[in-house]
């Protein structure tokens, strides 16, 4: 048997495990003064340097041994570590998509000047919340920078999800992407009750759904005797034996569906979106997403394609119950993380409605969402964070009443990004939503584009409600108060409005991208 | 009725039996008790299938070391914690017996429509590396390799993760041992505290030594037994 | 014997214990009724090697095993912190999130 990794094609991951494990011998050894200003050099540097590598191999293997077969190119394909993970267009274009998001989810994690006490985590998870010791040690300005490695080996499961070419690996990507988010949801600086609720809630619903994902790779393994998707794939065209294959992809499914949060695996958004660190939210809504659904995507298409006209009515179902009551509820909401969340919720099913599709139009389509979609939501949290009364982040929809007249320019750019999340016309989400649905019609599921439709106005009902609140309501005095935030919240929310909206006036280079990004290796 | 399969029917119904004990026991260290039983009577299965490896691991990781955490953690919480079977959520449990059932039977159903006609043992998958070890190691380190290294993330982040929720630190300078002695130096008791009991009718930890004079010393007791503590202790009193 | 038992005997097991994560209400016996659902999947995975007849599944199991350790470690660190915040291990009670 051929021992061997390519170091070389799993760079991305590599640095970033890498950077966990140097961030720990930083958290051991280096006096704590210096840690915050080490731990950013190296979680910026060590994203930067991944995206580069990413960016740089990619153009280079386009360039040398991209074939195009009947006008359709076939973009990179390549299978690293004897067959674990799978080097390919997608999974290069995903992968690139989560550093982005990484680099702006980090730059959140590192703000500290909207809260007085400090950044957004608890000065020491480990005190009572209301203890002394909590007193003492916010009041002598601790900050838990055990943060930094948590996030970082977040990131490089991130990253390994949607490129694992066998449900062992995925597995394991799985739960090391998930273990450092059941822990960093538990260490809010304020509200520790909810937030340690948020932590639980979340852990125990995680580790029900990987079972579940981990018996359904037991059936399969059972017909296909392999759990590379390739051996999968063709074991399946061999075989007749229905009952059992679809019994394994259905617990699979079951098992990421909770990841990306369709419905009916969705009961842990609300509340671990309301209960956890903000920035954390806006790191974990996006870039789990986006994970996620690389990882979805690539066990659907290339493991279980050859039985999509089994599996697509189950996707069918989840796709119309996730977008109807992910937006039906996010109306009835009047907390405003909680209403994201539900909205997060409706935005899995018009992607769902990419995957049903089973197209390479569906493929590409939903890569330009989850981009979209990613800086939308990063740039969405960014502004709750700095929306604040004297007891930490407003977040009751009564306190954003009059905000367009206290601070136009932040309650404008949240505007912006409810358009986006509306799908208007000139913001990404227009474009996003349009490729989706133009992909969904060719694909033969326009039912579910007409109930996507639906949906749509219903959603576009609670962001105009939540404009209008902000615009068009006196201010009175639950008002909350804009806090000024430092360069890294003011760049994260800069960035994101501006690709909100360039994506959505010239987004031809990035629908051309993933186009070209193909398909994937099989 | 062969050996292989008296071993099954022995050891698969106690393992039910452990699953089920598990799920209606009201004390959570019963509970704990039968998982351990469950998972003792895996391993005796794991043994029949041709995989003494796993079998080991089983026993050492899951009923050794898992199951002992578990126990750990009960110690911690309050052994007698145990679990109200009263339901909360009217009707919840009726629902989740059907959809059980429901599940459980779809599962098995599909399972058992599934002719297999396969049975083609290990022979030659453990012949092929001249053992059953031999051919687990030659595939964790290499088809494996990455998932192997990868999965170090995993045991790191659950170190991290365990001390940055469970240690405490401390938040002033430890007092050096000169400082200590100054203190006590400076202080009104340089001697050592009585110890409890001294000169009184018993010598239990609870009962006041007598001073010179006659009366109680509440200075002897340790802190939880005095009588000034003793009211507003009983609201910490571990609620289960 | 009909190898098939083995995969009903692990899908009984994981039944049960999805059960358990419904139906009980102290995280830490939910948590055990998780543990029990993860050795159903190792019971299939040891099964599906014999009857496939490669050792993937065992090394599989093996993999599990220690994933489920990390689990573990971290499950029961998060409901440590909880415990001392509230003297509770009722999933009932931490229900601040609902309404």
């Amino acid at each position: 048997m051929k021992t061997s990794i390519e170091y070389a094609a799993l760079a991305p991951i590599e640095i970033l495990l890498t950077a966990g494990v140097l961030s720990i011998l930083i958290e051991a050894f280096v006096p704590r003064i210096h840690r915050r200003t080490l731990q950013l050099f190296l979680v910026f540097g060590s994203i930067v340097v991944a995206f580069g590598y990413l960016v740089a191999s990619a153009t280079q293997i386009l360039n040398g041994n991209a074939s195009v077969t009947g006008g359709q190119t076939q973009g990179i394909r390549e299978l690293a570590a004897s067959g674990s993970v799978a080097i390919d267009g997608p999974g290069l274009f995903t992968q690139g998509t989560l550093l982005i998001v990484a680099f702006i989810g980090a730059m959140l994690f590192a703000e500290r000047s909207v809260d007085p006490q400090g950044d957004a985590f608890a000065a020491r998870a480990s005190t009572l919340p209301g203890s002394e010791d909590e007193r003492q040690f916010t009041a002598q300005g601790w900050t838990q920078t055990e943060v930094w490695p948590l996030f970082l080996f977040a990131v490089g499961g991130m990253l390994l999800f949607p490129v694992s070419n066998d449900l062992l690996t995925m597995f394991v990507a799985l739960e090391v992407l998930s273990l450092p988010l059941y822990l960093l949801a538990g260490m809010a600086r304020r509200r520790r009750l909810l937030s340690q609720e948020a932590s639980l809630k979340y852990f125990v619903l995680g580790a029900f759904s990987s079972a579940f994902f981990l018996f359904g790779s037991a059936l399969i393994y059972s017909i296909a005797g392999s759990v590379e998707f390739g051996t999968i794939a063709t074991a399946l065209t061999n075989t007749l034996q229905d009952p059992i294959l679809l019994a394994g992809i259905g617990l699979i499914a079951v098992g990421l569906l909770f990841k990306v949060g369709a419905v009916p695996f969705h009961q842990w958004t609300p509340d671990v979106y309301q209960g956890s660190p903000t920035p954390l939210v806006a790191f974990m809504g996006a870039g789990t997403k986006i994970a996620a659904f690389g990882a979805l995507f690539r066990t659907f298409y290339v493991a279980f394609g050859g039985m999509r006209w089994e599996w697509r009515p189950m996707m069918w179902v989840v796709a119309i119950l996730t977008m109807l009551i992910g937006s039906i509820l996010a109306v009835t909401q009047s907390d405003i993380k909680r209403m994201l969340a539900y909205s997060s919720v409706a935005h899995t099913g018009f992607i769902l409605i990419a995957l049903t599709a089973t197209s390479p139009a569906g493929l590409s389509s939903s890569l330009f969402y989850l981009l979209a979609y990613g800086f939308t939501t990063l740039g969405l949290f960014a502004v709750v964070s700095i929306v604040r009364d004297s007891s930490g982040e407003a977040t009751h929809l009564s306190q954003w009443a009059g905000l367009g007249k206290k601070s136009p320019l932040v309650a404008s750019t949240f505007a912006l990004f409810l358009f986006a999340l509306a799908g208007i016309p000139l913001t990404s989400g227009f474009t996003a939503k349009f490729a989706v649905f133009a992909a969904g019609v060719a694909g033969g599921v326009t039912p579910l584009v007409i109930v996507a439709v639906i949906s749509s106005a219903i959603a576009a009902f609670f962001y105009a409600r939540v404009v209008v609140l902000m615009f068009f309501t006196p201010e009175n005095e639950n008002t909350a108060d804009v806090v000024v935030p430092s360069y890294f919240t003011k760049v994260a929310i800069a960035v994101s409005a501006t690709a909100t909206l360039v994506l959505g006036i010239a987004p031809q280079p990035v629908l051309d991208a993933v186009v070209n990004a193909g398909l994937f290796v099989r | 009725m062969s050996g292989e399969s008296v071993v099954f029917w022995i050891t698969g119904i106690f393992a039910v039996v452990g699953a089920l004990g598990m799920i209606v026991s009201r004390k959570a260290v019963h509970s704990a008790l039968w998982v351990a039983f469950a998972m003792v009577n895996l391993a005796i299965l794991y043994f029949t299938l041709e995989a003494p490896f796993l079998a080991t691991t089983q026993i050492v990781v899951y009923t050794g070391a898992v199951m002992m955490l578990f126990l750990f953690v009960l110690m911690i919480v309050g052994v007698d914690s145990s679990d109200s079977l009263l339901e909360t959520l009217k009707g919840q449990r009726l629902l989740a017996i059907l959809f059980g059932l429901a599940f459980g039977a779809l599962l098995i159903s599909a399972i058992t429509s599934t002719i297999s006609v396969r049975n083609n043992g290990l022979e030659v998958a453990n012949g092929d590396y001249g053992g059953n070890i031999q051919g687990l190691a030659h595939l964790i380190f290499g088809r494996y390799l990455l998932a192997f290294e990868v999965t170090s993330a995993l045991l790191i982040t659950a170190a991290l993760g365990a001390m940055v929720l469970a240690h405490r630190e401390r938040w002033t300078p430890r007092k050096t041992h000169i400082e200590m002695s100054k203190e006590r130096t400076f202080s009104n008791q340089v001697t050592p505290l009585p110890n409890p009991g001294v000169l009184a009718r018993h010598n239990a930890v609870d009962t006041p030594a007598l001073l010179p004079d006659g009366s109680p010393s509440q200075a002897s007791l340790p802190v939880q037994f005095r009588e000034t503590a003793q009211d507003s202790d009983n609201s910490k009193e571990v609620t289960s | 014997m009909n190898p098939n038992n083995y995969l009903i005997l692990a899908a009984i097991l994981f039944t049960i214990g999805a059960f358990g994560v419904v139906i009980r209400r102290n995280a830490i016996i939910v948590f055990m009724s998780v543990e029990m659902m993860l050795n159903a999947a190792n019971l299939a995975f040891a099964s599906a090697a014999h009857t496939t007849g490669s050792l993937d599944g065992q090394v599989i199991a093996f993999f599990v095993m220690v994933v489920a350790a990390a689990e573990v470690v971290v499950g029961l660190a998060i409901i440590v912190t909880i415990f001392r915040t509230r003297r509770s291990a009722s999933i009932d009670e931490a229900n601040l999130l609902k309404y």
